[in-house]
């Protein structure tokens, strides 16, 4: 049942990788909406 | 059968060198996911428009998913518990994603019936079961930082509207061309958003799946190297014992930490329940606003943020300084912030949204950091099924909070004319509310050992070699 350490880290960069994207997109685009609040 | 089984408890507990940081991440896929309910109002014109319908008759479908939610943690914590995080996960993301797909099916036949059935209540009951179900594992793999752990995937609920709320905008819009989410009035076809709903169903199952692939629970015994169980119980409130969630819900603590959690809720909630008119409401001059409605927007994202940082950060400093003293900060910094808005607020629009930001990151603070407070309390045994019952206080500071907002402000206008000072009141009613937290929260004691779990016999919180639990 053991992984090898290589399948494991890859598992890891993948799911820190899936993570990353979905909130760096939401913050992202809230920083640009929100940066109507001192532009506007 | 085969697929079934691998669900179940004993195929879930890690194999030796399994690391746990594959932990957070299968957290968060699940919270990133159930998160997007606090970003229904991007979609709400759409379906007024659509059903033909009132505010209050859409509004009642977050109502009901909310309502689920807490029902669904208090109920299923038990079975939570008992059948481990993956089957829980799994079962969140079938009712989620299902509770979309009917939803959708609910739009395109014009049945509302139909949007509170799916949403509202398959939703709801994905939503309780998902929000709890990695906050027992994620203890068990982070003894030594419990704060930090449950911070991650709590602040995942928080992000879960940031990136729902411009990704439902931008789909509405491929799916309509005739849609502009930057025109007020704009709605979305029945079409486009039939197309959401299904595109947000099957694309919520496929990423919490991820969470139920790597979601693992730590083998008996097990401990991160260099831990000493020791340390931990040197703290103050902290217990190396068990209580079941059947006695936790006896003792005066547990509910105390409800008024805590109710309290911090309800104060936040009426901020961000009534977000976008406050800050145009606390800079009209004669009439007119100086915050447009782009802005007020603009507002609402920057809190989200300040809501989503405050669960981790938050909850991870409450490892190093303790639970009750950072409850302490929560509820007593957030009289003064509460009162400072009320009293200054309106001088600069900076300081406004400097001090309501403080505030909501003290609101998402207290969510996350609440499952931490449990263990120190009552243990890991149960302490996701003690964490599904005190979610109850969020389900009753959901209808308290925006009932206080609404009430004083009903008494002293109608929308459109209100100004800071319409808004004292309330707020001088949220510093009492927070006073109330705060009195709880020093109450707090450690639980008696009469409501301990026996301490002959092998551990509480392990399983057997067969992944059963022991009791």
């Amino acid at each position: 049942m053991s992984q090898p350490p290589e399948h494991q880290s890859a598992r890891l960069w993948l799911s820190w990788l899936l993570v990353a994207a979905l909130l760096g997109y939401g913050v992202t685009q809230t920083v640009i909406t929100a940066a109507k609040l001192f532009t506007s | 059968m085969r697929l079934l089984s691998a669900l179940d408890h004993q195929h879930t507990v890690a194999p030796p060198g399994y690391s746990r940081w594959l932990i957070p991440p299968a957290a968060l896929s699940v919270h990133l996911c159930i998160g997007q309910a606090y970003a229904t109002s991007v979609y709400k014109n759409s379906l007024i428009a659509h059903f033909d319908a009132s505010q209050t008759a859409i509004g009642i479908i977050f109502s009901i998913a909310i309502v689920m939610l807490g029902l669904s943690a208090a109920v299923g914590g038990t079975w939570v518990e008992a059948n481990g995080p993956r089957k829980a996960m799994f079962v969140s993301a079938s009712f989620w994603a299902s509770g979309f797909l009917v939803g959708a099916l609910g739009i395109a036949t014009g049945q509302l019936w139909l949007v509170y059935l799916g949403y509202g209540f398959l939703g709801g009951i994905g939503l309780g079961i998902g929000y709890i179900s990695p906050v027992s594992t994620l203890i068990k793999w982070f003894p030594d930082r419990p704060g930090l752990a449950t911070g991650l995937a709590i602040m995942g609920f928080g992000g879960g509207a940031l990136v729902a709320s411009p990704l439902s905008r931008q789909l509405l819009e491929l799916y309509d061309s005739g849609y502009d989410s930057g025109v007020a009035g704009s709605v979305a076809s029945s079409g486009a958003l039939v197309g959401l709903f299904v595109t947000l169903g099957i694309g919520y199952f496929v990423i919490m799946m991820f969470g139920v692939v790597n979601v693992r629970v730590p083998p008996p015994g097990w401990r991160p190297a260099g831990f000493d169980p020791a340390t931990v119980a040197t703290k103050p409130l902290v217990t190396t014992a068990n209580v079941s969630a059947s006695n936790a819900i006896r003792t005066r603590s547990f509910w105390l930490l409800w008024v805590v959690l109710f309290c911090n809720v309800t104060a936040g909630i009426g901020i961000l329940e009534q977000a976008s008119p406050m800050i145009q409401d606390f800079f009209r001059d004669g009439g007119t606003s100086s915050v447009t409605v782009a802005a007020a927007g603009g507002f609402v994202g920057l809190l989200s943020l300040f809501n989503m940082a405050g669960r981790f950060a938050w909850s991870s400093t409450s490892d190093l300084i303790g639970r009750k003293p950072i409850y302490m900060l929560y509820l007593g910094v957030g009289m003064v912030l509460y009162a400072l808005l009320a009293a200054v607020g309106h001088a600069a629009t900076a300081l406004f949204v400097l001090l309501a930001g403080v505030i909501l990151s003290f609101y998402g603070g207290g969510f996350a950091t609440v499952p931490a407070y449990l263990r120190d309390l009552f243990g890991t045994f149960q302490v996701g099924a003690i964490h599904g019952r005190l979610l109850t206080a969020w389900s009753a500071a959901g209808i308290a909070g925006p009932l206080i907002i609404n009430g004083f402000l009903d008494a002293q206008g109608k929308p459109g004319t209100l100004t800071a000072t319409a808004y004292r009141p309330a707020l001088f009613t949220m510093v009492g509310v927070l006073a109330i937290g705060f009195i709880a929260n020093l109450l707090i004691r450690p639980v008696p050992d009469r409501f301990h779990e026996p301490a002959a016999g092998p551990p509480p919180q392990t399983v057997t070699a067969e992944g059963t639990p022991t009791r």
